[in-house]
């Protein structure tokens, strides 16, 4: 009988490790009172070890601190919101970690909200946490358009940007005298969103797209679809790649020397490309900006608070987290309660203004749309200071930078 | 036409460049019968370690091109006396495992210490531009990639045909026991042909730094497609993994330029129809069932 | 298995393969009781969603140790199976509003379709070239999924997968009651497991792996077990990553993604192979290890399982089950007095270097070596 006794024991074992592991299972208590325990929770879910870390990741705590500090400067003992908590978690770009997660931050560990959340197939599994939950998700630092179309719910909003405002940058190209264009996208949902929104901008600047070709994704090998583009002898080289794919891309790109014959637009582009491939090898590459953090006084100030905290600058999305968090604040203030619903009612429709939002408009569809950039790559000599990569050539107004209310939605 | 022979001058380019990366796996397989799943780390490490010289120690890619192989050859030697040499008498797959442990490890230290965006890098001085032969252009770069790659592994090929060396580590790998019997002490050489393999992936890998993006996860692709050149060669064998590689090489630019989303579906459509035809790869001997 | 009866009996040699004894029989009714009782107490400990995917984890698991520890087969693939038909319970639970048991049926059946052809060419292949080609093909997978976004929603995933069940509200929105809904699929997968590790069929197999000249020679079409182990594991894969699917409520790339398929052996390895039970146990380690270091602010998951799998690979060959069981049994004085070949060693390997023995499974341990 030693197998029995011997697997009663390792039986005994695990399950004993199963209950130390975690006290929290059980059927779902019933709900109480629909105003949460007395604190605003604020949760962060993004990638904390992955492509993404670095744009966002764990510095997006930093920037929500930042937000908590200032409401509680500007509102001290009127603040309803007395009692402030973060907590993050790593969705490590799994999709199905990230809904595991989600459910746990609403259900287990109190979130009122949750931030961040790149990578879009993660991101739409959170909004639909959040739907089911019923409690608040603003995203920031996923592209995809879908959170604010078919996707979209009463609790998600989507903060700073999308596939379509990407594109609208390109009109400033087309403007400079990039008239003719060869696109080069990955082909999977992003890429291909992508793609269809630059033909439409390009197009409706009166420029011409000469071709759009499809690439494998992932993929490292590049040279043959850059020969392939350049025998268009275009204007302009859009490529909508992203994060390790892009630099895959622009090295390969410099090697054939493309940089002297051609311009290069980038579809989506972090500051933290720059800085990693090095400005010279992305200079005169224009791109749209969300948000830059040597535009102006006001930018200037939060990235040196920012940057003492971390070393390093913020990101775009760094700031919209901010943002997201402070105006998510507000809306509590303005409603006294920190009640989801009563907190959207505030969002909805409203009016926004901060160091990120310049114009800001929560829109029907929850999309939220500002004011964005189109950003020019320096030169290296033209670098005064670290992280001093862009030059903002143009300002396009909220209005223009996002398109219509998308016709998807419908919630 | 152009446009033909464009497409097959990037695939030989491209080809000699995964040959390379794909040889040191086929010397280690063929020396200690283990299939090395941290190739595609060890390529990341010479990659990151060509950057991290530039950067730390302003150490050019010339320079690169020896200390790290140099240098990867010992931590190859070190990993294969502390952790492979334990399960060397198992059956290989336990060695199979073991490496994808170890690339686990190593790819998460590098995103701990490195971050996840890359490391920037430069592009090797005088060897910039484009080579234009009538209308057929091809980066300098890759020309050099593809002449080095083509050097070293005729190089290494010399070395095992040709030198006494050579013929202890072919009599060590192809007949071990009649080797033994001749009196030759297999196991001495199994640690050093395991750093030789260990450095050619980081050769690959100081190739790599010029033009690809230098990310802790570079290696995890590459390695199953390295895993599918060298079944297609026939694993253990040299001169498959060589030939295979430019075959890869050459499908996946054709593929590229004709059928753009499926080039890397083609790869394993290759390899599907070798494994049919020739279940032990284009030159590789049949293994017991 | 209706599989097996196609195969011809064993002719001679049929003692290498004896019927379990009573006793055995009673051992394991008592040993599944104790299983279930844990199984079913899980969401009570655990997060319920969390617990639900160590169930589904569990499972697939096992279904690569079917492979493995009895079969020598190491799928480097598998999420191949696991994903496709993930992929196929979520489209036809959005488009079609079938009840999600249904749906995940019909998902392990396209994941046994799918494991034909890729079977028929691995199976050409043994140990390590075996392991690659699994690899390899599902990488491809990889690509034809991401390719196929109209199916599948390529980057975005296929979102929105309901848990349609007959109307009834609090298995369709609460996780608790969900779990308790899904779990009889789960222990339906994991009793099939046992049902082929403990048939004929499964005997043969075993065979096959530690002696593949000597089953041939007693007249088994080897590559046709194989082949129909593959399938049936793929199937046993499949209706794991059904559960998951609609356990999640989506289905992204990363279900196809090789990853998945290194996670899952690592689960495997971990918790013994050769063991069944043992893929459960590195599922629920690993599982709750990811949880909690997901919250717990280390970046660096990967060092912890790599080098918690690179220890388990050097020293503990035989997983946290088998050394477990195994220090039972020697604390107990019950080490057998002659050293045993070890069965449940998955794959071929020396006994000299594991201090500890595994218990033995009497109609195992008989097999030939």
């Amino acid at each position: 009988m030693t197998r029995k006794s011997s697997s009663l024991v390792v039986g005994g074992i695990t399950a004993a490790a199963l209950v130390l592991t975690g006290c929290a299972g059980g059927p779902p208590a019933p709900d109480g009172s629909a105003l949460s325990d007395g604190k605003v929770t604020i949760g962060i879910l993004n990638d904390q070890s992955g492509v993404y870390r670095d744009l966002s990741g764990p510095n997006t705590r930093v920037a929500v601190d930042m937000a908590i500090a200032d409401y509680r400067e500007k509102y001290g003992d009127e603040a309803v919101a007395t009692e402030i908590e973060v907590i993050t978690s790593d969705h490590q770009n799994k999709p199905d970690v990230a809904n595991t997660q989600a459910q746990q931050m609403y259900d287990r560990r109190g979130a009122d909200i949750i931030l961040d959340v790149p990578t879009s197939s993660a991101a739409l599994a959170v909004a639909e946490v959040a739907a089911a939950k019923e409690r608040l998700f603003i995203n920031v630092t996923a592209a995809t358009m879908e959170l604010t179309g078919a996707s979209c719910n009463p609790y998600t909003f989507h903060w700073a940007y999308n596939t379509e405002m990407l594109a609208k940058g390109a009109a400033g190209v087309v403007e400079d005298g990039g008239e003719s264009w060869a696109i080069v996208y990955p082909d999977y949902a992003f890429g291909q969103g992508m793609n269809a929104s630059f033909t439409a901008a390009v197009e409706a600047a009166g420029g011409e797209v000469l071709e759009s070709i499809a690439t494998p994704f992932p993929n490292d090998n590049f040279s043959t679809f850059i020969t392939r583009a350049a025998a268009q002898d275009p204007d302009v080289i859009g490529i909508m790649a992203a994060g390790g794919d892009l630099i895959n891309f622009v090295k390969q790109y410099n090697q054939a020397g493309m940089q002297e014959s051609t311009t290069l637009a980038v579809g989506l582009m972090f500051i933290t490309d720059i800085h990693s491939l090095g400005v010279d090898q992305f200079s005169g590459t224009t791109f749209t900006d969300a948000w830059y953090w040597n535009y102006d006084e006001q930018n200037r100030e939060f990235a040196d608070r920012f940057t003492q905290l971390t070393d390093t600058r913020p990101t775009f999305a760094h700031a919209g987290n901010y943002s997201a968090a402070l105006q998510y604040l507000e809306a509590i203030q303005r409603a006294g309660t920190d009640d989801a619903d009563a907190v959207i009612a505030e969002l909805e429709g409203a009016e926004l203004n901060d160091l990120f939002l310049r114009n800001g408009v929560v829109r029907s569809d929850h999309s939220v749309i500002h004011d964005s950039y189109v950003a020019r790559v320096k030169a290296a000599d033209d670098v005064e200071e670290p992280w001093d990569y862009e030059a903002i050539i143009a300002t396009i107004p909220a209005e223009d930078a996002f398109s219509d209310v998308n016709p998807n939605c419908s919630m | 036409m152009d446009a033909f022979v464009q497409y097959t001058l990037q695939g030989l380019a491209a080809g000699g460049f995964y040959a390379l990366a794909a040889l040191g796996l086929a010397v280690i397989f063929g020396a200690l019968n283990v299939v090395n799943f941290a190739h595609g780390a060890f390529y990341m490490l010479g990659a990151v370690l060509t950057a991290v010289l530039l950067d730390v120690a302003g150490i050019g890619f010339w320079w690169s091109l020896l200390i790290v192989p140099v240098v990867l050859f010992g931590f190859g030697i070190l990993v294969e006396r502390v952790l492979v040499r334990w399960l060397l008498g198992f059956d290989n797959l336990y060695t199979f495992l073991l490496t994808f442990g170890i690339s686990l490890v190593l790819v998460d230290i590098i995103k701990l210490r490195y971050g996840v965006s890359g490391l920037p890098y430069e592009q090797p001085a005088g060897l910039g531009g484009l080579l234009s032969i009538g209308p057929i252009q091809l980066p300098v770069y890759q020309l050099f990639v593809f002449v080095f790659s083509v050097a070293v592994c005729a190089g290494v090929w010399l070395l095992l045909a040709k030198t006494r060396v050579g013929m202890i580590v072919r009599a060590a790998t192809e007949e071990p026991d009649r080797a033994r019997a001749l009196g030759i002490n297999v196991s001495r050489w199994v640690t050093p042909v395991f750093g030789f393999g260990v450095a050619l992936a980081s050769l690959a890998g100081v190739l790599a730094a010029p033009f690809r993006a230098i990310t802790a996860t570079m290696g995890s692709n590459f390695i199953i497609i390295l895993f599918a050149i060298v079944v297609i060669g026939g694993l253990g064998s040299i001169l498959g993994a060589v030939v295979a590689g430019f075959l890869v090489g050459l499908v996946e630019a054709y593929g590229q330029g004709y059928a753009s989303t499926f080039s890397q579906i083609l790869i394993f459509i290759l390899m599907a129809v070798v494994i049919l035809v020739r279940p032990a790869g284009l030159f590789g001997r049949r293994e017991s069932v | 298995m209706s599989a097996t009866s196609r195969i011809a009996p064993p002719r001679g040699g049929l003692d290498a393969f004896p019927a379990p004894s009573r006793a055995t029989t009673i051992r394991r009714i008592v040993w599944l009781a104790i299983a279930l009782v844990a199984v079913l107490a899980l969401p009570w400990f655990v997060y319920p969603p969390v617990a639900m995917d160590i169930a589904a984890w569990a499972l697939f698991a096992m279904s690569v140790d079917l492979l493995l520890g009895y079969g020598g087969l190491l799928s480097f693939g598998h999420a191949a199976f696991w994903g496709s038909s993930a992929y196929f319970t979520g489209w036809i639970a959005s488009h079609l509003g079938l009840p999600f048991p249904l749906a995940i049926l019909l998902g392990a059946v396209a994941a046994m379709v799918l494991a034909v052809p890729i079977g028929l060419l691995s199976v050409r292949r043994s140990g390590i070239y075996f392991a690659m080609v699994t690899l390899a093909f599902a990488q491809m997978i990889y690509f034809v999924a991401n390719q196929a976004s109209v199916v599948t929603g390529g980057e975005n995933g296929l979102q929105g997968v309901p848990k349609t069940f007959f109307g009834i509200e609090a298995i369709e929105t609460e996780s608790f009651y969900f779990y308790y809904a899904a779990i009889p699929i789960i222990i339906f997968g994991a009793f099939a497991c046992w049902r082929i590790v403990h048939s004929p069929f499964g005997r043969v197999l075993s065979g096959i792996r530690d002696n593949p000249a000597r089953v041939r020679a007693l007249g088994y079409d080897v590559e046709r077990y194989k082949l129909i182990a593959f399938v049936l594991s793929a199937g046993i894969a499949g209706l794991a990553g059904g559960v998951f699917a609609i356990s999640h409520g989506f289905v992204s790339l990363q279900e196809v993604d090789w990853t998945t398929s290194g996670k899952v052996v690592l689960m495997t390895v971990l918790g013994g192979m050769g063991t069944l039970w043992g893929g459960a146990i590195g599922a629920a380690i690993i599982v709750l290890l990811e949880d909690y270091l997901s919250s717990a602010g280390f970046d660096g998951i990967g060092i912890i399982t790599g080098a918690i799998f690179i220890v388990c690979v050097l020293l503990f060959r035989k997983g946290v089950w088998g050394t477990v069981a195994g220090l039972v049994e020697r604390i107990r004085g019950r080490l057998p007095a002659r050293r045993r070949p070890d069965p449940d060693d998955g794959i071929d390997a020396p006994d000299s270097v594991t201090a500890t023995d595994t218990p033995h499974d009497e109609s195992q341990s008989e097999a030939p070596r």
